[in-house]
């Protein structure tokens, strides 16, 4: 038989961010997928383990730019877990405000970039636009729109003034108006749905044997969700559900999203309700973390974040592991792509949310004559869509 | 705590040394001992794989493996310990849990572990560089 090998990489057509998979092919059929990663490896266990517990906060942060906190909740976690170091309850609030915030930005982001990726431009602007709002709330309370430094051990480094809650209330109320809406117009379509029912199906049974966690997981009917299996910060104190699916394709990686993100914005209600009234300081002092060793994790908009730490009780730790979920969902492509045409590879890629700085490593693909073909995939994937909206609008 | 753990109960002789606290569990475990562990852990007890971390110790190099039992939230972290420094070799678990590829691969390559009976015993950081570092790149002491 023979075989084409489609180069996606090391520029990805869509992601921007380094990462290559090179795409086996039998005329238009996907028959096998080979990832190399590397081109973003960093160092960074090696630096923390150069740095001071709060000092690795702001580097562990920069691991990713959009889920810069789940990183630095999961290292806090680590090193709490060493010396079972509990936080104040208004600190435990606003952790999970910012971790909540941080999910509807996230979901919308993606949204928004998969909507694009098919030809859907209405739904990259719409996502996009209403995503600014989230930001801005992430600048009155944190004064970043990005990387809010917020995380320390034993606490929160800036309290959400009583007063401020009203307004971002009033935001919020708006964002979930405006998501109500995009999540009907999605629904109601009949192109998008038959674009995307039923592709790159991921099974149950491949998402235990590869670790897949996060939205990729709950999609393939798997319920895994760090919130509700090991509850810390505020998780154990708000009402919500664990969104899980059963089909495992790239619609229901969809749903789950956007259902996870009205989930998201009931959760941030709650957490802005009890900070009205949540009385006590937002950091515990922690004087010395002694030798041991700890795991922190913390459900990021992808799945699972991990670290490990192990101390020895000085103020550094001795050694520091990190696995962001991209790391363990992007194995899972080997098995959702497997068959599939190639004008729906792009999507099933993308539809992990792979974040490759997390993993720590997108593609400009480069045919035989030199010749950029990245775009040629991106018009495939876009030319399918309008094909299926031709059949049903006609 | 750690005799009353269900999922340790069945590891009984396999196991030695148990640091158990809330929710954790780290076991030393013999090399030999590893595939019947991590088939408990992970086809018996339901487990998943989160990930594993080597590391470079006063004894050697030592791995260890981090299984989250998403049941009840806790964590079982076997370890293996490599006192040959020149030669650290172990048994890989990838044949067992798909989702230990990438992670073996890597440790692999960073601290010069040989992984036994890795499916793809292949590079992952470092596959097609055009200049392949020539020692273990996370190891203090070369080998």
């Amino acid at each position: 038989m023979s075989q084409t090998v489609i180069p996606v990489g090391p520029f990805h057509p869509l992601l921007e961010e380094a990462e290559f998979f090179k795409i086996h092919v039998d005329g238009e059929t996907v028959t096998g997928i080979d990832t190399d990663i590397g081109y973003m490896h960093r160092g960074h266990e090696f630096i923390s383990e150069r740095k001071t517990f709060t000092q690795s906060i702001f580097l562990v942060e920069r691991i990713c730019g959009i889920c810069s906190t789940s990183h630095p909740l999961a290292f806090v976690h680590a090193v709490e877990d060493v010396d079972n170091i509990e936080i104040p309850v208004r600190a435990a609030y606003i952790r999970t405000l910012i971790g909540e915030l941080e999910r509807i930005h996230s979901h919308l982001l993606w949204l928004g970039l998969a909507g694009h990726f098919i030809g859907y431009d209405t739904l990259w602007m719409w996502a996009w636009k209403y995503r600014e709002p989230v930001l801005e709330i992430f600048e009155t309370i944190t004064g970043n729109r990005n990387h809010y430094g917020m995380m320390r051990v034993g606490g929160v480094a800036r309290d959400v003034p009583p007063e401020a809650v009203p307004a971002l209330l009033e935001t919020l109320g708006m964002i979930e108006r405006k998501m109500a809406m995009i999540a009907k117009a999605a629904a109601d379509d009949p192109v998008l749905r038959s674009r995307l029912k039923g592709v790159g199906v991921l099974s149950r049974q491949a998402a235990i044997d590869y670790c897949a966690v996060g939205p990729t997981a709950r999609a393939s009917g798997l319920a895994i969700d760090v919130r509700k299996d090991e509850p810390k910060d505020a998780y154990g104190l708000v009402d919500f559900k664990a969104i899980v699916l059963e089909n495992g394709d790239v619609y229901d990686k969809l749903v789950v999203r956007v259902l996870e993100t009205f989930e998201s914005i009931k959760i941030v209600r709650q957490c802005l309700d009890k900070l009205k009234t949540a009385p006590g300081p937002i950091l515990n002092d922690v004087k010395e973390v002694t030798a041991g060793e700890g795991i922190g994790r913390y459900e990021a908009p992808r799945g699972e974040v991990f670290h490990y730490v192990r101390t020895d009780g000085s103020n550094r730790p001795l050694r520091h592991k990190v696995r962001a979920p991209s790391y363990v969902n992007i194995p899972t492509c080997e098995a959702s792509c497997m068959g599939i045409p190639l004008a729906d590879a792009l999507i099933t890629l993308a539809a992990i949310d792979p974040c490759y700085c997390c993993t720590e490593r997108a593609v400009h693909l480069v045919d035989a004559r030199g010749v950029r073909i990245a775009p040629d995939l991106l018009q495939l994937s876009r030319e399918k869509t309008e094909r299926l909206r031709r059949d049903i609008h006609g | 705590m750690a005799e009353k753990d269900p999922i340790l109960g069945g590891l009984e002789g396999k196991i030695g040394r148990t640091l158990a606290k809330k929710g954790r569990f780290f076991f030393e475990v013999a090399d030999g001992n590893l595939p019947d562990v991590a088939r408990h852990l992970f086809v018996t007890s339901g487990c998943r794989l989160s990930t594993a971390t080597a590391t470079e110790t006063h004894r050697g190099l030592e791995v260890l493996y981090h299984f989250s039992h998403d049941a009840t939230g806790r964590y079982y972290s076997p370890r293996v310990v490599m006192t040959d420094r020149d030669r650290p070799k172990m048994r890989s678990i990838a044949p067992i849990v798909k989702g230990a590829e990438w992670i073996e691969r890597e440790m692999a390559e960073l601290f010069g572990i040989t992984f036994e009976g890795h499916p793809r015993p292949e590079r992952l950081l470092t596959k097609d560089h055009p200049k392949t570092p020539d020692r273990p790149l996370r190891l203090r002491r070369t080998p």
